[in-house]
């Protein structure tokens, strides 16, 4: 079963913080209270969006063929990813201020 | 990401916004092809468009002026819409993309220009106008089978008609990457700004005729 990273809490949807990790060769656990990445708080949609940006060299005409979409519907896709990774920079820069 | 989720009908999307799948230089090289042919059927139903909503039944008028009509309904839009989403969006607006979808948008009306193969819409038109008002050549003799079916095919014009604005509105929101209040309310704005400008050119073309 392919596991979802939980990113808001399922209480009060506020972000999730990494509270442990664990080394699975030596059972060394570490705790402490760790951010996500600004990537894994993306959702699986846009993490996929991602990558596939990445694969195909950043090329939006590739991407909309791959997508079977237009090509403006695949930039505009890209364009609400940027306003997303803007508002969140944003957000969590005012958390640490 | 709001463009990645498919609407419940992906049947309905296709018909209202194909603009997600097709856009660019094939939407370009389709709706060329939708304004020519509409022109030819157009020139046999003795149908035009006199601005990019109005579907009116007319005389004979030749092919070249159908041809521009047509052409020149789908270019004043698309360049009124371009210099709209040129200003407001926030993202690049490609010109390909604004008269592609656009001369794609005007699908709906090329069954619209069939309409005219019927001469019901036009005699309806003459009973009304005969019985309220006397204006006329005299009494018009209807069916009410015949006013049934004509009323029919006004129905199905305002159908088509509504279709063709809700493309055009899809076609301006996905070129130009906006959303929500903003693209209805520079949509409807370019709307009434084409409607006036393509009026104007259909007048001078008819002015041209006379």
């Amino acid at each position: 079963m392919d596991k979802k990273l939980p990113i808001t809490c399922p209480s009060c949807q506020s972000e999730l913080n990494v509270q442990s990790l664990a080394c699975e060769s030596c059972d060394t656990t570490i705790n402490g209270s760790y951010d996500l990445p600004l990537l894994l708080k993306l959702t699986q949609e846009e993490q996929e969006f991602i990558l596939d940006f990445v694969r195909f060299s950043g090329s939006l005409k590739k991407m909309a063929k791959k997508l079977n979409l237009s090509y403006p519907t695949v930039r505009n896709m890209l364009d609400d990813l940027i306003d997303t990774i803007e508002t969140r920079q944003q957000s969590d820069a005012d958390e640490t201020d | 990401m709001t463009q990645l989720k498919h609407a419940s009908n992906p049947m309905l999307t296709k018909l209202i916004n194909p603009f997600r799948f097709i856009a660019g230089f094939r939407a370009l090289a389709a709706g060329v092809l939708v304004i020519l042919v509409t022109a030819v059927l157009a020139y046999f139903s003795n149908t035009h468009f006199p601005d990019i909503l109005s579907v009116k039944i007319s005389g004979d008028l030749p092919f070249w002026f159908l041809v521009s009509q047509g052409a020149g309904n789908w270019f004043i839009v698309s360049v009124v819409l371009y210099l709209t989403a040129v200003i407001a969006s926030p993202s690049s607006v490609r010109l390909v993309d604004i008269f592609g979808t656009q001369a794609l948008a005007r699908f709906p009306y090329l069954p619209a220009a069939g309409i005219g193969f019927f001469g019901s819409v036009e005699k309806f038109g003459q009973y009304v106008l005969w019985e309220n008002l006397g204006m006329g050549d005299g009494p018009v003799a209807m069916a009410g089978w015949e006013m049934g079916f004509a009323i029919l095919l006004m129905m199905l014009t305002i159908l088509l008609s509504i279709w063709l604005v809700a493309l055009m509105y899809n076609a301006f929101k996905i070129s130009a990457n906006l959303k929500g209040a903003k693209s209805g309310g520079l949509f409807i704005l370019g709307f009434i700004v084409s409607i006036v400008l393509t009026r104007l050119f259909s007048n001078y073309l008819l002015a041209g005729l006379v």
